[in-house]
C-alpha cells in the first residue's frame, strides 16, 4: 500500500512541473450581461498587467462552480466570486483572503419579485408566501438562491420545499425575471442590481410583475486572492493586488462587474455569509 | 394480454405496449402547463431568428473549430482505446467496464474532469473520449462478429496472426467500420457543443449564455451556424482532409494549464470520499462508528435524491420514447416519397435534419418558455430530437422499398405496402436509441428537471464530490439494468427477428 501511494505521488509531481510559468490569472462571471465577456476582462487583464507588471491573463468561466474548481485548482490566483462561492473558495485553500468588494457589495440585497396574478401587494413585512410557485436563480448564486432561502426558511419556519408547491432553479437572474413574467414561476427571488438594470432598459413590464419585498442587507460579490501569491510572484505582491484593484477607477472597466469602485474587504465581513450556507444545508 | 386477439401481430403487440406503459407513466409524470403569457418572450424569440445577429459573438470563429477539433481529438482517443478493446469485447469484465463508461453522460464525464484537470482541452477530449470509446468497443465488436471467417480459412499454412487478422477479418469489414465513425464524428460534434454549456471554449459556451440572458439575435445566429455545420459535414469532412485537421486541432489547442499533483491526489484520496471518511489516515481507524454514519449518508442520499432522480429520469425516458416512436412514424411517412411525392418529401427531409441537429436542451429551452416548468418540455425536446432522427434513418430505406403493382401512394397504401417493410427497422432504432434517450435526460437536469442529472448537477456545484460520484453511479447502475432487461424482454419474446432489426439499425446508423 506504502508503495503504491509513493508510486502514485511520483507520477502526479511529473504533472505538477509547469506549474510553475509565472502567468498572473484571474477568472470573473459578473452578475449581470455575460455577452461579450473575454473582450470586456481581457481590458481588466491589460490594466492588472500594467500596475502589477506580471503577465496576466483571463480566463472566461461559465459558472460560479466552475470558478471555484479553477481557483482550488490554482489555475486562477485572484477570483471575482459572488458571497456563496467566495466562502466556498475560501474554505478549500485555506489561507486565501477576500481583498476587495464593491461598493454595492457592502449592502446587497434580493428582490422577490412576482406575477400579477399571485395578488402579492409591495410591503416591508415578509409575504406569505405558502401554496405558490417559486423559483431560484442559479444553485450556487447568492442572491438568487441562498440569502433568498434563508429569508423564506427563517420568516415562515420551515424549509423552503414544505412551503411552495414547486421550486425551479432559472440559473440566471434575467432568466429569473422572464420566467416570472411569462407565469411559468408565481414568486422569483433576484438580485436587485439585475432588476434594477432590466427596469432602466425597458426589458421588464411592470404591469405583469413587480418587486414585492426587498431582503435586509447582506455582503456580497468580492474578490479573492488565492494564498502563496507572494511566494510565486514576490513579497507584497498580494498588497499590490490589493491596490490595484481598489486603485480602479476608469468607468469602462468598473462596467464590466458592474461596479461603482471597489472597497477593502476581508475575510471576516463574509462570515455572516458562511452561517447563513451553513444553516440551509448548503455547505457542511 | 393479447394472447386472445391472434390478428394482432407482433409489431402490434409491441407497440401497443409501448404505448400502454407510456401513457401510464405519462399520467404519473408531472406534465402540468403553467404559464400565463408566455408571448412575449415567444415574440422576441421569433424575432431574434428573424434577423439573426452573426457578428454579436466574440471569437465565433475560434469556437467554431474548437467545436470540431474536440469533437475529433475525442473521436481519435475514443478510437485509440476503443478499437483495441473490441477485439478483447467478449471477456464479461471487459464488456461490464465498457458498458459503465458508455453509461454516463459526457457532461458528467465532463463535470467530472472538469474538478481534476480545470477548464483544460483534456476535460473536453476525455468527456468526448471516453464514453466514445466505450461505445466504438462494443459496436467493432458486434461488426467484427458478423464478419466472414471463411478467408481466414483459406489462407495459406503459417500465416501470422496479424496478418490473418488484418487480412481475414479487417478488411471486410472496414468499410461500415469507417462508415461507423463518420457517424460518430457527427454526434461528437454535438457532444463537443454540448460540453460548452458547462464551460469548454465550443459553440455551446456562447449559445447557452445567449439563450439564458435572452440575447435571441445572437442565439438564433449561432444556432444556424451549428446546424449548417452539422448539414454540410460530407463537404468539409473529407476523409483526406482529416489528417490535416487533426494536426491543425492539436497545435491550436487552448493551452493546457497545470495540474497540481498535490491537489489531484487530495482529490481522489479525501474530497471525493463520502464525509465519514474523510480525514481518515489509516484503514485500522474504520470502526462502527463510522461505518453507521456511511450507511445513514449512503441511505440518505439513495432516498432524498437517487430514487426519486431515478423515477423521474425512467418516466421522462419512457414516455419520450413513445412520443419519439410517433412522431418517427409520422415524420418518416411525410418524407418518404412514396407516399407525399417529392415535393413534401425534399421539405420533410430538410424540416427532419434541421430538427434532429438542434440541441435537445435548446428545445428544452423554448418549452419550457411556451409550457412551463414541467417535464412536458424535456419530454417534447427528447422526442422530437430522437423521432427526427429515426425517422432520417427509417426513410434512407423506405425510400429503396420496392412496391407492389397495387401501389396507390395514398396513405392506405402505404400502411399496407411499405409500413411494414420498414416497420421492424424503425422499431429497432427506437429501442436502440432508449438508451440514448435515458442518458440524454442528464442535460434536463441543468435545466432544472428533477431527473439524476439535477442532483449530480446540484452536487457538483455544492462541491459535494461525493454526493456526485454517488449518484453518476447509481445513473450508471440504472442504465445497465435498463439495458438488460430491455435485451432479455426483446430478445426472449422474439429472438431473431429483433437480431434482425438491430442488425439492420446498426446498419441505418451508418
Amino acid at each position: 500500500m506504502r508503495l503504491l501511494h509513493m508510486v502514485c505521488l511520483a507520477l502526479l509531481s511529473t504533472l505538477s512541473t509547469s506549474a510553475l510559468s509565472a502567468v498572473f490569472t484571474f477568472t470573473a462571471i459578473p452578475d449581470e450581461n455575460e455577452s461579450q465577456l473575454r473582450t470586456r476582462f481581457e481590458k481588466v487583464a491589460l490594466y492588472l498587467e500594467k500596475e502589477l507588471g506580471v503577465e496576466v491573463k483571463y480566463v472566461p468561466v461559465k459558472s460560479y462552480s466552475a470558478a471555484v474548481t479553477a481557483f482550488r485548482n490554482n489555475q486562477v490566483q485572484l477570483a471575482w466570486f459572488g458571497g456563496l462561492s467566495g466562502v466556498q473558495a475560501r474554505r478549500l485553500v485555506p489561507g486565501s483572503s477576500a481583498v476587495a468588494q464593491g461598493n454595492e457589495d457592502q449592502f446587497f440585497k434580493s428582490y422577490f419579485i412576482a406575477h400579477k396574478s399571485a395578488d402579492l401587494i409591495p410591503s416591508d413585512s415578509f409575504p406569505n408566501l405558502n401554496g405558490l410557485t417559486f423559483t431560484f436563480g442559479s444553485k450556487s448564486s447568492t442572491s438568487g438562491r441562498l440569502m433568498p432561502q434563508f429569508f423564506i426558511e427563517r420568516n415562515l419556519g420551515k424549509k423552503s420545499e414544505d412551503v411552495f408547491t414547486r421550486i425551479g432553479f432559472s440559473g440566471d437572474h434575467s432568466r429569473t425575471i422572464t420566467q416570472v413574467q411569462a407565469g411559468a414561476y408565481q414568486v422569483g427571488a433576484v438580485n436587485y442590481k439585475v432588476w434594477e438594470t432590466a427596469v432602466e432598459n425597458g426589458t421588464v413590464d411592470l404591469e405583469k410583475v413587480n418587486v414585492i419585498w426587498q431582503s435586509p442587507a447582506y455582503p456580497d460579490y468580492q474578490w479573492t486572492v488565492r494564498e502563496g501569491v507572494d511566494k510565486k510572484f514576490g513579497a507584497g505582491f498580494k498588497a499590490k493586488i490589493e491596490a490595484a484593484l481598489l486603485g480602479m477607477k476608469d468607468p469602462d472597466l468598473l462596467k464590466s462587474f458592474p461596479r461603482h469602485s471597489f472597497v477593502p474587504a476581508e475575510n471576516a465581513d463574509y462570515e455572516p455569509i458562511e452561517s447563513v450556507a451553513k444553516a440551509i444545508g448548503l455547505i457542511d | 394480454m393479447f394472447k386472445s386477439l391472434p390478428f394482432i401481430g407482433y409489431w402490434q403487440k409491441t407497440t401497443l405496449s409501448l404505448w400502454l406503459i407510456a401513457a401510464q407513466c405519462f399520467y404519473f409524470a408531472d406534465t402540468e402547463i403553467i404559464s400565463l403569457d408566455p408571448w412575449n418572450e415567444f415574440r422576441l424569440m421569433v424575432e431574434g431568428f428573424i434577423r439573426p445577429d452573426f457578428f454579436a459573438t466574440e471569437y465565433l470563429l475560434e469556437a467554431m473549430w474548437q467545436t470540431v477539433s474536440f469533437a475529433l481529438l475525442g473521436v481519435v482517443f475514443g478510437l485509440l482505446w476503443g478499437a483495441p478493446l473490441s477485439l478483447v469485447y467478449s471477456n464479461r469484465f471487459v464488456a461490464t467496464l465498457c458498458a459503465l463508461t458508455r453509461s454516463i453522460h459526457e457532461i458528467f464525464w465532463a463535470l467530472l474532469f472538469l474538478q481534476i484537470f480545470g477548464l483544460s482541452p483534456i476535460t473536453g477530449i476525455l468527456a468526448i473520449g471516453l464514453p466514445y470509446g466505450a461505445t466504438f468497443a462494443r459496436v467493432f465488436h458486434d461488426i467484427l462478429l458478423q464478419s466472414p471467417k471463411t478467408t481466414v480459412q483459406t489462407l495459406p499454412y503459417g500465416t501470422d496472426k496479424v496478418s490473418r487478422y488484418f487480412y481475414g477479418r479487417i478488411s471486410h469489414v472496414l468499410v461500415p467500420i469507417m462508415a461507423y465513425i463518420r457517424y460518430r464524428f457527427e454526434c461528437a460534434l454535438r457532444s463537443s457543443a454540448v460540453l460548452g454549456f458547462i464551460g469548454m471554449p465550443t459553440l455551446g459556451f456562447y449559445l447557452e449564455t445567449a439563450f439564458r440572458q435572452g440575447h435571441y439575435h445572437e442565439g438564433a445566429a449561432l444556432l444556424m451556424l451549428f446546424i449548417a455545420l452539422i448539414g454540410t459535414i460530407s463537404l468539409w469532412c473529407r476523409p483526406r482532409l482529416i489528417a490535416v485537421y487533426f494536426v491543425a486541432a492539436l497545435f491550436t489547442l487552448p493551452s493546457i494549464p497545470p495540474v497540481d499533483g498535490a491537489l489531484l491526489w487530495r482529490f481522489i484520496t479525501q474530497d471525493i470520499l463520502p464525509p465519514a471518511l474523510q480525514n481518515l489516515s489509516t484503514w485500522s481507524q474504520i470502526d462502527l462508528g463510522v461505518m453507521k454514519s456511511l450507511s445513514n449518508w449512503s441511505l440518505d442520499l439513495l432516498v432524498e435524491q437517487a430514487f426519486p432522480g431515478m423515477i423521474v429520469t425512467l418516466l421522462l425516458a419512457l414516455v419520450s420514447l413513445a412520443m419519439a416512436h410517433g412522431i418517427a412514424v409520422a415524420g418518416s411517412g411525410l418524407a418518404s416519397s412514396l407516399l407525399t411525392g417529392r415535393f413534401i418529401s425534399k421539405v420533410t427531409h430538410a424540416c427532419l435534419l434541421v430538427i434532429r441537429s438542434v440541441p435537445e436542451y435548446i428545445f428544452a429551452f423554448i418549452f419550457m418558455m411556451l409550457l412551463g416548468p414541467s417535464m412536458l418540455p424535456a419530454m417534447l425536446a427528447l422526442a422530437l430530437h430522437n423521432g427526427a432522427l429515426i425517422a432520417y434513418l427509417t426513410v434512407r430505406q423506405s425510400d429503396t422499398t420496392q412496391v407492389g403493382p397495387h401501389y396507390n401512394g395514398r396513405i392506405d397504401g402505404y400502411c399496407y405496402d411499405v409500413l411494414p417493410q420498414i416497420y421492424p427497422n424503425l422499431m429497432g432504432l427506437l429501442f436502440y436509441r432508449f438508451e440514448v434517450i435515458l442518458r440524454e435526460t442528464a442535460i434536463f437536469g441543468i435545466l432544472g428537471i428533477a431527473s439524476l442529472g439535477f442532483y449530480i448537477d446540484s452536487g457538483f456545484s455544492e462541491i459535494r464530490y461525493s454526493t456526485a460520484l454517488f449518484l453518476m453511479g447509481c445513473t450508471a447502475l440504472l442504465n445497465i439494468v435498463v439495458d438488460i432487461i430491455s435485451r432479455r424482454l426483446l430478445t426472449a419474446n422474439t429472438g431473431t427477428q429483433i437480431s434482425c432489426a438491430r442488425d439492420s439499425a446498426t446498419r441505418a446508423d451508418r
